[in-house]
């Protein structure tokens, strides 16, 4: 086992570091391979290579402002502004700690205390979920730029393209102007490249000769721990919330992250963020791996993907003969203790990987970008391209690029247009289903879901208090 | 020397399946390519995804069935999709190397009362046309099934399998469906819920049988239990053609009618046929290889008549909410 653990802890970083490509498109790769594996050892490689892409995904985001996946958006956020200040190693070093101890916490909690998941997972419904996707909505639109009105629209456009696609009442083409090919709806990497990869590329290639200046990388690494340390309470909040969303089916860690980063910044009133505040990427980065391990609670207790990794992660094993959600798979002690062995053992691995490289691949920041561009863009193309390899799939990095472009430009929220995308299908479905199956006196007996809708409300108005006093200050 | 130059230069089969990696087409597709290895050489799995799993047979129909090493895996939602929308992919126009005629089973949950909430969706229309029947009865004509269904039964649209198995088991659903394996994985152990009926399986003179897993559960047998009399009339006979339609042809593998490796195919599937690790995945449903197959979509097409195409569009756009298209071409 520890051999798969070990490949599966390199795979995983590797795939980590490429920009915008992400877990789940890691996960797809293996189909060919998987059965390759003797079937318990299978099951730790993907599961240590789950547990290493998470941590790893943080790099490219730090070093270069391109997010390895999408969940990685929010540690970018106040992640590259440190890098361009010349805090990479810091920044990244701050990342793995918070990740690593919450991953390995919420690691031994997600297996020790299954029954309580699953009681968990099953008073939480539809409205519950509803209600979850419009705080992350709050959140993201208040937190990620100073221009809450750019923030809404920008999510209003990222909402608007991710129901492109077909009605899925109807079956009716939406949105496509008559492209068949849209009607599968767009495609997540190819949008997040176009979005944040390929503008910051660009602009470094254009402006930059480097990131940033050289500077004492180790010191750096071991003061990003002592950061950790300090704000240990804002990692184990984040890796709560991210624990929390993660058990909860279909919402993924996008949601999970953006949440622990809103809590990060409300709870540091007085402080500035998306500018470089270290507390900004220990916040998310604790939600990060806690939300992988719980996202298995629900993919492996009753055969429902907690999110998207966790559905390849579900086809990934029953290639190797293992059915989940079966009573075969709960009885099965072997299995799970693979399972629990490869995701703790790929995040302690990966972590000891990271803080060895990061004084290393730090380095980067002071190379001249033109060196290794071509590489970068080689492999964001690469990553963009897979879902038919045809000209159809360009175009969309085109466009999403364009896009991209535009936002960065005017200072449209990026993150905010990326989360209406990605929760536009599921806040459609479930209200849908919500107004189908509820009437509104439902709703009102339903104490968790008011609860969210009161934080959701608390959300949006003392945010906007709080800019209109500043406005009313500034005048 | 010469037998390893054959085996390096041997081409390889290549299964087209029209969905992303993971689906339980392509799960299906792989441990189907897997068997049939030992007897066919390696199997590579071609994935073409796109819109409701059908530019992916549109391609195989508009250029790559040309190629005698190609072969079309198709799934019960593109039988459906043959009836109601406009696809380039024609059964008509193929040669069956083997399909599965397989079930597909509802469950009710043990506590449902009231009016029945169902998660809908085109994949789900036969289920909806089997609740008109069991919850009315004998009734008019179509019109009338369509308000009796409305009155009946909440169709909640926009859930996904995963999310409709997880409302069911919290009882936000009442009622649910799924494929066998699944049927034993997320409904068979649940204390919550039962079997609350089946579609049968079709026999080749286009009636359908009781299935041997779960006898007694067939929707004619209940309606005729519930209503003294067998099912009859044009809403009947709109059932029967989409319910065949799906269920018919739930796992099929398709080439071109003179492809020269037809033959070699069949005898290959033919040597799988009792596979346990097929049976484990789907259930223990029979093979319909070759001509079997041939003549399951010669009764497929028998059941297609004006009245029965018409209604079935008609119930689906106004009870289901779907877009429906009425393709007088295929009308016997």
């Amino acid at each position: 086992m520890l051999t798969e653990i070990i490949l599966g802890t390199l795979y995983g970083l590797a795939i980590g570091v490429m920009p915008a490509v992400g877990a789940t498109t890691g996960l797809v790769v293996l189909y060919p391979f998987i059965d390759t594996f003797e079937p318990y050892a299978g099951v730790a490689f993907v599961m240590s290579a789950i547990a290493a892409s998470t941590t790893g995904d943080s790099y490219t985001g730090v070093f270069l402002g391109i997010p390895g996946a999408n969940s990685a958006a929010t540690t970018m956020l106040d992640g590259f502004p440190l890098a361009l200040k010349g805090e990479a190693a810091r920044a990244i070093s701050a990342a793995i700690a918070s990740s690593t101890i919450n991953g390995l916490f919420w690691g031994i909690l997600t297996f020790t205390l299954l029954p309580f998941y699953t009681k968990l997972i099953m008073i939480l419904g539809v409205p519950e979920l509803w209600a979850f996707c419009i705080l992350a909505f709050s959140c993201v639109v208040f937190i990620s730029t100073k221009s809450w009105i750019r923030s809404g629209i920008a999510l209003a456009i990222g909402i608007w393209l991710g129901l492109i696609g077909v009605n899925p009442d109807t079956n009716e083409p939406r949105y496509t102007f008559g492209w068949f090919y849209l009607q599968d709806g767009l495609q997540l990497i190819p949008v997040v490249a176009g979005l944040f990869a390929v503008p910051e590329m660009l602009d470094a290639f254009v402006k930059r000769d480097k990131t940033a200046t050289k500077t004492n990388y180790r010191a750096q690494t071991l003061q990003g721990i002592k950061d950790w340390w300090d704000n240990k309470w804002l990692s184990f909040r984040g890796g709560f919330i991210g624990a929390f969303v993660g058990v909860l089916p279909g919402i993924g860690g996008a949601v999970a992250d953006w949440m622990a980063y809103g809590v990060t910044v409300a709870s540091n009133p007085d402080e500035e963020f998306g500018k470089g505040n270290i507390k900004g990427v220990i916040g998310p980065e604790g939600a990060n791996n806690a939300q992988k391990a719980t996202s298995m609670i629900p993919t492996v207790l009753f055969g429902i993907p907690g999110a998207s990794f966790a559905a390849i992660a579900m086809a990934l094993f029953a290639y190797l003969g293992f059915e989940l959600g079966t009573i075969e798979i709960a009885e099965d002690g072997e299995f799970f203790r693979h399972m629990e062995y490869g995701f703790m053992g790929g995040t302690l691995f990966v972590a000891i990987l990271c803080f060895i490289l990061t004084p290393i691949l730090a380095r980067i920041t002071a190379i001249k970008y033109i060196y290794y561009f071509p590489l970068l863009f080689a492999v964001v193309v690469w990553g963009s391209v897979q879902y038919t390899g045809g000209w159809e799939d360009y175009v969309i990095l085109f466009l999403a690029s364009i896009l991209g472009l535009a936002c960065k430009k005017w200072d449209f929220s990026r993150a905010s247009l990326l989360i209406g995308f990605i929760l536009a299908g599921r806040i459609e479905g479930l209200t849908v289903q919500m107004t189908s199956l509820y009437t509104s006196s439902d709703l009102a007996s339903r104490w968790i879901f008011l609860l969210i809708m009161l934080v959701t409300i608390s959300v949006i108005v003392l945010n906007l208090a709080k800019k209109f006093i500043y406005n009313s200050n500034k005048h | 020397m010469m037998l390893f130059s054959v085996s390096v230069y041997a081409k390889t089969f290549t299964f087209i399946v029209p969905q992303k990696i993971g689906g339980g087409t392509s799960i299906w597709a792989s441990i189907v390519a897997k068997e049939l290895e030992p007897h066919l050489g390696k199997i590579k799995i071609k994935h073409i995804p796109g819109a409701r799993d059908i530019p992916g047979f549109n391609k195989f129909h508009n250029g790559l069935l040309n190629d005698d090493y190609t072969v079309m895996v198709s799934h019960g939602g593109n039988g459906v999709a043959f009836l109601i929308e406009n696809v380039d992919y024609d059964y008509r126009e193929y040669a069956s190397v083997g399909l599965m005629n397989l079930n597909i089973l509802a469950a009710k949950r043990n506590d449902a009362n009231g009016k029945i909430k169902f998660a809908g969706g085109s994949g789900m229309a036969p289920e909806g046309f089997a609740m008109a029947l069991l919850l009315c009865g004998q009734m008019d004509d179509i019109d009338s099934y369509i308000t009796c269904f409305k009155e009946n039964v909440t169709w909640v649209r926009g859930m996904k399998g995963s999310e409709r198995r997880l409302a069911f088991k919290r009882g936000e659903l009442n009622a649910t469906r799924e494929n066998p394996a699944a049927y034993k994985k997320h409904v068979a152990g649940n204390n919550d819920a039962s079997m609350w009926f089946h579609h049968g399986l079709l026999q080749p003179n286009g009636t359908h049988a009781e299935d041997p897993n779960h006898v007694g559960f067939m929707l004619e047998t209940l309606y005729a239990q519930t209503y003294g009399e067998q099912p009859s009339g044009r809403m009947y006979d709109a059932y029967k053609l989409i319910k065949s339609f799906r269920d018919g042809i739930q796992k099929a593998l398709w080439v071109r009618k003179d492809n020269p490796n037809k033959q070699k195919l069949i005898d290959a599937l033919v040597k799988i046929q009792n596979s346990a690790k097929i049976e484990a995945k789907v259930g223990k449903y029979n093979w319909l290889i070759g001509e079997d197959g041939d003549n399951q979509i010669k009764t497929l097409l028998t059941l297609i008549t004006h009245d029965s195409l018409s209604d079935m569009v008609r119930f689906s756009n106004i009870a289901l909410g779907l877009k429906s298209k009425y393709k007088s071409n295929l009308v016997n």
